[in-house]
C-alpha cells in the first residue's frame, strides 16, 4: 500500500513539474515575443497580431528608412501576392483604421524591400542607423557590372544586398541599379569567404539566386497592416517579373579577347550596318514588346552577343527566336505598320514557320518559330526553289535577360548548348561564308513541302 | 457491457486487450522494483529538465533585457572592432620595431631603400635634378609622401620649404640629392634644414651631395654629405645607413572626434603627407562641405566626370572647389583615375566620393584620348537616364556659380541642334577683356576645361568614330575638327566658370601657363543671374548682334589698334573695329591684334562667323574680319579693315602648345 502511495506521489510530482515546464514555456515564448515590440501592442489592445516578430522588424525598417529619406518599395512576392488578393480591400482601409494583422504578420523568414541605388542619399549614415536600431546588417557588394564593358576601368564597389536581421525575422534589402535600356537590375547574392554562412537562412532569399532585371516600376503608397509602404503601381505585373528576371552579362573579357585576336571591323561599311542593325532591332523589340510576344536572339545575332559583346558586321541580317505557342496572327501587320515590310514566310503555324520582313538599307529580320518537343526544341527552314524543309535541333532551353546595344533582351540562358548547337565547338572563329542548308551542325533534311501546298508554305514578296 | 451492440466486434475485443494489459502492467508495477526504479528516476530526470529550462529561462531573459536597454551597445562593439583591426595591422608589417633605411646621393643617381625596398631610384639623365624628399609614417614606416625640388632653379626652394612645413611633426624626414640642390637654396630653406637639425643642409654648397634622416622636430637619425672639390666637379656619392626606431601608432595619429568624417579623415592622414591642414591635430579643415541648394536646380541630376591623373594635389584643390560650388551633387561625381595610382584615390576616399581606376593602354596624347573615352562611356553607363554629362578636369579651380550657370543655360542644349557643348571656359576671357558674369557668347571653337556633353552627340557620332589609340590624337583637337563640330558652336560666359591652374601638365610648362592662363579672369560672385539666356539661340543670337552692330561706335580706324588709347577711355560703351580677313580661314590679323592684345593666339579661338567680342576698359569691343563675316555689310564704306603684318618666320610662338 505505502507502495502504491509512493507511485502516486511520484505520479503527482511529475504531474506538477510538467504543468510548471509548460507554464514556463508558454512564459518564456510570451515573454520573447513581448520584448521585441516595445510595448506598441500594449496600447493598442484589441489588435489582433501585431506582436508578431515579423511585423515588428517590418515596422521598424520602415521606420528606419522613412526617416532617412529612403525611398525603398516592398517587392517580397508573397505579401505583394497576398496585397493583391486584397487589393480593393488595401486601398480602401485608411490609416489607421486595421484591426487585424493579415500582410506582415504572416509567419515567413524575410520580407524583401528594394531601392534604386541612385536615390540612396546617405549609405553609410543609414548602415550605422540601422545597426543602433538593433538591426544586424550583412552587407553584399561586387564590382559595377555596368564598367565591365569598358577596357580596363575598375572602381569602388557597388552594393547588391543588404540583409538586416532583426530578432528571428530578416529585411532582405535589394539594391536595384539602373541599367543601360532603360532597366533595372540587381545583382547576384555571392557570400564571400568570411560570412557567416547561418547568419539567416540563405537558401530562402526570394531574390539574389541569380542577378536579375526588371522594368523599372511605378510606384505607389498604400497602407498595410498600419504601415505606410511604397510598393509597385502594377502588382500583377511585377509578381510576373519576378520567376523570369534571370539576367545574364555579356562575357566583356572574352569578348575584348576575341577582338586581340580578331580586331574589330571599324570600317565605315561596318560600323553603318552595325548602326542599321542595331536600329533594326530595337524597332522590332519596340513592336514585338507592344503585342507582348517573347522573343529572344537567334542565330547570328545571338552569337554576335555572345561571342562579341556586338552585332557581327558582316552578318547582314537580324534573327530573333519566338515560341510557336506566342504566335499572334497580327504580327505581320505591326510590323508593317511600322515600316518593315514582310519579305518572305514559310511554312505554316503548324509547321516551320518562319518570317522575314524588310529592315532598312538593306538589313533582314528574320523570325524563326520554335517548336517544342518531349526532348528538343526545332525551328524549321525551306528552301524556297525546291520546297525542300529543313529542320534546326536544339537542345531546351529556357529565357534570361541580358543587356545588348542599350538594350535589355532575352537570350537563352543555356547559351553556349544552343551556340554549340547551332555553330559547333568551333563557333569562336569567324566564318564569313555560311550555307543554311549545310553548315550548321544540328541541320536535319525534314522532307520536302507537298506542291499542292506551296502557294501557303512559300510566299516571296 | 450490456450496451454493447453485437455489430461492432472489434471494439469490445480491444478493450478487453486493451484492460488486460494495464493489469499486466499495473502487475508488474506493482511488483518488480526495477520498474519502479526507472519510473522514478525517469521523474527525475524530468525534474531535471524543468531546471535546466528554468537556468536557459533566466540566461535568455537577461541577454534579453540588456539588448533592449542598450541601444547604443551594437555602435560601442563596432567601434571595438575597429580599434582592435588597426593595431593587429600594424603588428602585422613586423615584429621588428626597427626600420632600416639606405640612403643614396650622387651626381646621376639617388636611391632610398627601407628595409630592403627601394621607395625611391633615380638614375635618368638629365631628370630629378635637386633635393628629393621623402615622408615615412614614423608608426608604420610607409612612405607618404614623395617629392623632388630642383634647388637650383629659382623658387622651387620655396616649395620645399612649403612643403616641409606642411609634414605634421614626428614623421621621418628623408633627404637627398641629385646632381646640384644647392644653387638657388635660399636662406630660409636653410634655416629650415637647419631647425630639423642638419648640419650640412645649411652649409650645402655647389655640387654638394648629401643624405639626411631625420624626424621632424625630432633627433637627426643620421647624415652624410661630402664637399665638391671644385667648380667643375661633383661630390664623392655618399650612402648613408642608419636604423629608424618605430614609435607607436597612438602617437602618430591625431585625437579627432569619432565621426564618419573623421574616420574618412584618418585614414588618409595616416597615408599620404602634404595636404596642409587636413591633417592638423588642433584645427583640421572641414572635409565636407554644405554649399547652398540651388533653388529649381536643373543639373541637380546631372552626372560630373572628373578625368583625372597623377596630379593628386591638383585634384584634392579641385574637388575642394567642386564641393564647395553651389547645387553640387555629391553622389553625381565620379573621379575617373588614369592609371593604377594610390595616392589620387585616397584624396577621393578623403571626399567620399566615387573614384574608378582606368589602366594605361596607350601613350601621351592618345592615352589621355582613351581615358576620355573611357571615362565618357563609363560615365553614360553609370548614369543610364542621363542625357547630359559635365565633363571636368583635376587642374581647374570651380566657380561658386558654376551649377548655377549651367542651370540656367542647359535648356539651350536640348532646344538648339545647332550647338555643340556649353563651357564654363572663355578663352579669350581674361582679367583686362572681360567684365560681364552675366554675359553668354555664342562661339565656334570648342574651349573645353569644364563643360557639358549632350548624351546623343557621344552616343550617336562622338563614341563610334573616338580616335583609336594607335592614332597619336588630342582628344580635344580631335573634337574641334570640322568632321566632328560639322558647324556647331558652343555657349561660353564672357567671365569663366572655372580655372585652369595645372602648371604640370602633359602640354603644360611654367611659362606657357604664366602667359596663357594666369590672368584669366574668373568669376567669384555666387548665384550670377545670367542675362537673357534664350536669346543665345541660332536665330535670336544674330538678331542680338545685328542690335549690338547698329548701336555700336565705330573706332577711329587710323591709331594703331595695339595702342591702349585705341579705345577712348569711356564705360559702358560698344565700340566695334573691322580687320582685314580675306577668307573664313585667314586669321593673319586676328592673331596679331590677338597677340598685342596678350589674348589667346596660339589659334583662333572664340570667333563667331568672323567676329570676336571681347572687353576693353569696360566697354564691350568688338571686331569683325572683313569681307569673310557676313557682318561686313555693317562696316561704313568709309572704313579701311585693319591689317596687322605677321612677324618674320624665323623667331614663332613658344611651340604649338595646346591647352587640355
Amino acid at each position: 500500500m505505502s507502495r502504491i502511495n509512493k507511485n502516486v506521489i511520484l505520479a503527482l510530482l511529475t504531474l506538477t513539474s510538467s504543468a510548471f515546464l509548460l507554464f514556463q514555456l508558454y512564459y518564456y515564448k510570451h515573454y520573447i515575443s513581448a520584448k521585441n515590440g516595445a510595448g506598441v501592442s500594449k496600447s493598442k489592445g484589441n489588435r489582433i497580431g501585431f506582436d508578431s516578430t515579423q511585423w515588428r522588424a517590418v515596422k521598424k525598417f520602415v521606420m528606419l528608412t522613412s526617416s532617412q529619406n529612403v525611398p525603398v518599395f516592398l517587392i517580397d512576392p508573397l505579401i505583394l501576392e497576398l496585397i493583391n488578393k486584397d487589393f480593393e480591400q488595401v486601398k480602401n482601409i485608411s490609416h489607421g483604421s486595421t484591426s487585424e494583422c493579415k500582410f506582415f504578420c504572416v509567419p515567413r523568414d524575410f520580407t524583401a524591400f528594394a531601392l534604386r541605388y541612385h536615390l540612396w542619399k546617405n549609405e553609410e549614415g543609414w548602415f550605422r542607423t540601422a545597426e543602433n536600431m538593433g538591426f544586424q546588417c550583412l552587407k553584399v557588394e561586387s564590382k559595377d557590372p555596368r564598367l565591365d564593358g569598358i577596357d580596363s576601368l575598375s572602381g569602388t564597389e557597388i552594393p547588391l544586398h543588404y540583409i538586416c536581421r532583426l530578432a528571428n525575422h530578416a529585411i532582405h534589402l535589394v539594391v536595384f541599379h539602373e541599367r543601360s535600356g532603360n532597366y533595372l537590375w540587381h545583382g547576384h547574392l555571392r557570400l564571400k569567404g568570411r560570412v557567416d554562412r547561418k547568419f539567416v537562412p540563405f537558401r530562402k532569399l526570394q531574390f539574389g539566386r541569380y542577378p536579375g532585371a526588371f522594368d523599372r516600376p511605378e510606384l505607389q503608397q498604400i497602407t498595410v497592416d498600419g504601415l505606410e509602404v511604397l510598393i509597385p503601381k502594377d502588382p500583377v505585373h511585377f509578381l510576373e517579373e519576378i520567376p523570369h528576371s534571370r539576367f545574364i552579362e555579356c562575357r566583356y573579357k572574352e569578348a575584348r579577347a576575341f577582338f586581340q585576336q580578331y580586331l574589330d571591323d571599324n570600317t565605315v561599311e561596318a560600323m553603318a550596318f552595325r548602326k542599321s542593325a542595331k536600329e533594326l532591332l530595337q524597332l522590332a523589340a519596340r513592336t514585338l514588346k507592344k503585342l507582348g510576344v517573347r522573343f529572344w536572339l537567334s542565330s547570328g545575332t545571338c552569337l554576335g552577343w555572345y561571342r562579341q559583346c556586338n552585332i557581327i558586321p558582316y552578318s547582314k541580317d537580324v534573327d530573333l527566336g519566338i515560341f510557336i505557342q506566342d504566335y499572334k496572327s497580327d504580327i505581320i501587320s505591326a510590323f508593317q505598320d511600322v515600316g518593315l515590310p514582310l519579305k518572305h514566310k514559310f511554312g505554316k503555324v503548324e509547321d516551320s514557320l518562319e518570317l522575314s520582313f524588310q529592315g532598312k538599307d538593306d538589313v533582314k529580320l528574320d523570325i524563326f518559330f520554335f517548336y517544342e518537343e518531349t526532348d528538343h526544341m526545332w525551328n524549321g527552314g525551306t528552301q524556297a526553289k525546291t520546297g525542300k524543309k529543313f529542320k534546326y535541333l536544339f537542345p531546351k532551353f529556357t529565357l534570361c535577360w541580358t543587356e545588348f546595344v542599350d538594350m535589355k533582351i532575352h537570350v537563352p540562358c543555356e547559351t553556349i548548348d544552343y551556340i554549340e548547337a547551332n555553330y559547333g565547338k568551333t563557333w569562336k572563329i569567324p566564318v564569313k561564308t555560311w550555307d543554311w542548308k549545310r553548315s550548321p551542325p544540328n541541320v536535319r533534311p525534314n522532307g520536302v513541302w507537298p506542291i499542292s501546298e506551296w502557294d501557303e508554305v512559300i510566299q516571296l514578296y | 457491457m450490456d450496451d454493447w451492440k453485437p455489430s461492432s466486434l472489434i471494439k469490445p475485443f480491444g478493450a478487453r486487450k486493451k484492460r488486460s494489459w494495464y493489469l499486466t502492467w499495473k502487475y508488474k508495477l506493482t511488483n518488480q522494483r526495477a520498474l519502479r526504479r526507472f519510473c522514478q528516476t525517469g521523474a527525475v530526470l524530468f525534474l531535471l529538465v524543468t531546471v535546466i529550462v528554468n537556468i536557459k529561462l533566466i540566461l535568455d531573459t537577461r541577454r534579453a533585457i540588456s539588448e533592449a536597454n542598450g541601444d547604443s551597445e551594437p555602435e560601442q562593439d563596432y567601434d571595438e572592432a575597429l580599434g582592435r583591426l588597426e593595431p593587429s595591422r600594424r603588428r602585422g608589417s613586423g615584429p621588428r620595431r626597427v626600420l632600416d633605411v639606405e640612403v643614396y646621393s650622387s651626381r646621376s643617381k639617388v636611391y632610398v631603400a627601407v628595409d630592403g625596398t627601394t621607395v625611391l631610384e633615380d638614375e635618368a639623365r638629365e631628370q630629378g635634378r635637386g633635393i628629393h624628399v621623402i615622408v615615412l609614417n614614423q608608426a608604420t614606416g610607409h612612405v607618404m609622401a614623395k617629392r623632388v625640388f630642383d634647388t637650383y632653379s629659382p623658387h622651387e626652394d620655396e616649395a620645399m620649404v612649403l612643403f616641409l612645413n606642411m609634414v605634421a611633426p614626428g614623421r621621418v624626414l628623408i633627404c637627398t640629392v641629385k646632381d646640384e640642390g644647392s644653387f638657388h637654396l635660399k636662406d630660409t630653406a636653410k634655416a629650415l634644414l637647419r631647425s630639423l637639425g642638419s648640419q650640412a643642409g645649411p652649409a650645402l654648397g655647389w655640387r654638394d651631395t648629401w643624405a639626411f634622416v631625420g624626424r621632424k622636430g625630432g633627433p637627426v637619425l643620421g647624415e652624410k654629405h661630402s664637399k665638391s672639390p671644385a667648380l667643375s666637379s661633383w661630390g664623392d656619392p655618399v650612402l648613408l645607413k642608419t636604423d629608424v626606431p618605430l614609435s607607436s601608432a597612438e602617437e602618430a595619429e591625431c585625437h579627432w572626434a569619432d565621426t564618419e568624417l573623421n574616420r574618412r579623415r584618418r585614414r588618409f592622414c595616416s597615408k599620404v603627407e602634404g595636404y596642409g591642414s587636413v591633417c592638423s591635430c588642433k584645427d583640421p579643415t572641414p572635409i565636407e562641405f554644405s554649399p547652398d541648394p540651388l533653388p529649381d536646380n536643373k543639373v541637380l541630376n546631372v552626372p560630373v566626370a572628373v578625368i583625372a591623373g597623377n596630379r593628386p594635389n591638383y585634384l584634392y584643390r579641385m574637388l575642394r572647389s567642386l564641393l564647395s560650388a553651389q547645387g553640387v551633387s555629391p553622389q553625381m561625381i565620379t573621379v575617373f583615375i588614369d592609371g593604377y595610382y594610390e595616392e589620387p584615390m585616397d584624396v577621393v576616399a578623403l571626399f567620399g566620393l566615387r573614384g574608378i581606376q582606368h589602366t594605361p593602354i596607350s601613350i601621351k596624347n592618345a592615352r589621355v584620348s582613351q581615358h576620355y573615352k573611357a571615362s565618357l562611356t563609363a560615365t553614360f553607363n553609370l548614369f543610364p537616364e542621363a542625357r547630359f554629362a559635365v565633363v571636368l578636369e583635376e587642374d581647374l579651380d570651380i566657380a561658386v556659380d558654376f551649377f548655377s550657370f549651367l542651370s540656367q543655360s542647359i535648356h539651350l542644349l536640348e532646344e538648339d541642334d545647332s550647338l555643340y557643348c556649353i563651357s564654363a571656359w572663355n578663352d579669350q576671357g581674361y582679367e583686362h577683356t572681360a567684365e560681364d558674369p552675366a554675359l553668354l557668347y555664342r562661339v565656334e571653337t570648342m574651349p573645353g576645361l569644364g563643360w557639358v556633353l549632350r548624351k546623343s552627340l557621344y552616343k550617336e557620332e562622338l563614341e563610334p568614330k573616338w580616335p583609336t589609340p594607335e592614332k597619336l590624337w588630342d582628344w580635344d583637337m580631335w573634337m574641334r575638327m570640322p568632321e566632328q563640330r560639322r558647324g556647331r558652336e558652343c555657349i561660353i560666359p564672357d567671365v569663366s566658370r572655372s580655372y585652369h591652374f595645372g602648371i604640370i601638365g602633359l602640354n603644360m610648362n611654367g611659362y606657357f601657363h604664366e602667359a596663357y592662363f594666369k590672368k584669366h579672369k574668373f568669376n567669384t560672385v555666387p548665384g550670377v543671374q545670367l542675362r537673357n539666356v534664350d536669346s543665345l539661340k541660332k536665330e535670336a543670337y544674330e538678331a542680338e548682334i545685328h542690335r549690338l552692330l547698329s548701336e555700336a561706335e565705330v573706332l577711329d580706324h587710323s591709331k594703331n589698334p595695339c595702342e591702349d588709347s585705341f579705345l577712348p577711355d569711356t564705360e559702358g560703351h560698344t565700340y566695334v573695329a573691322f580687320i582685314r580677313m580675306e577668307k573664313d580661314d585667314d586669321f593673319i590679323t586676328w592673331t596679331q591684334l590677338a597677340k598685342c592684345l596678350h589674348i589667346w593666339d596660339l589659334d583662333v579661338r572664340g570667333n563667331h562667323r568672323g567676329l570676336w567680342r571681347l572687353f576693353r576698359k569696360k566697354n564691350h569691343f568688338l571686331v569683325v574680319g572683313v569681307p569673310a563675316s557676313p557682318y561686313s555689310v555693317k562696316k561704313p564704306p568709309s572704313i579701311i579693315p585693319i591689317f596687322l603684318e605677321p612677324p618674320p618666320k624665323e623667331e614663332g610662338a613658344p611651340g604649338a602648345a595646346e591647352q587640355t
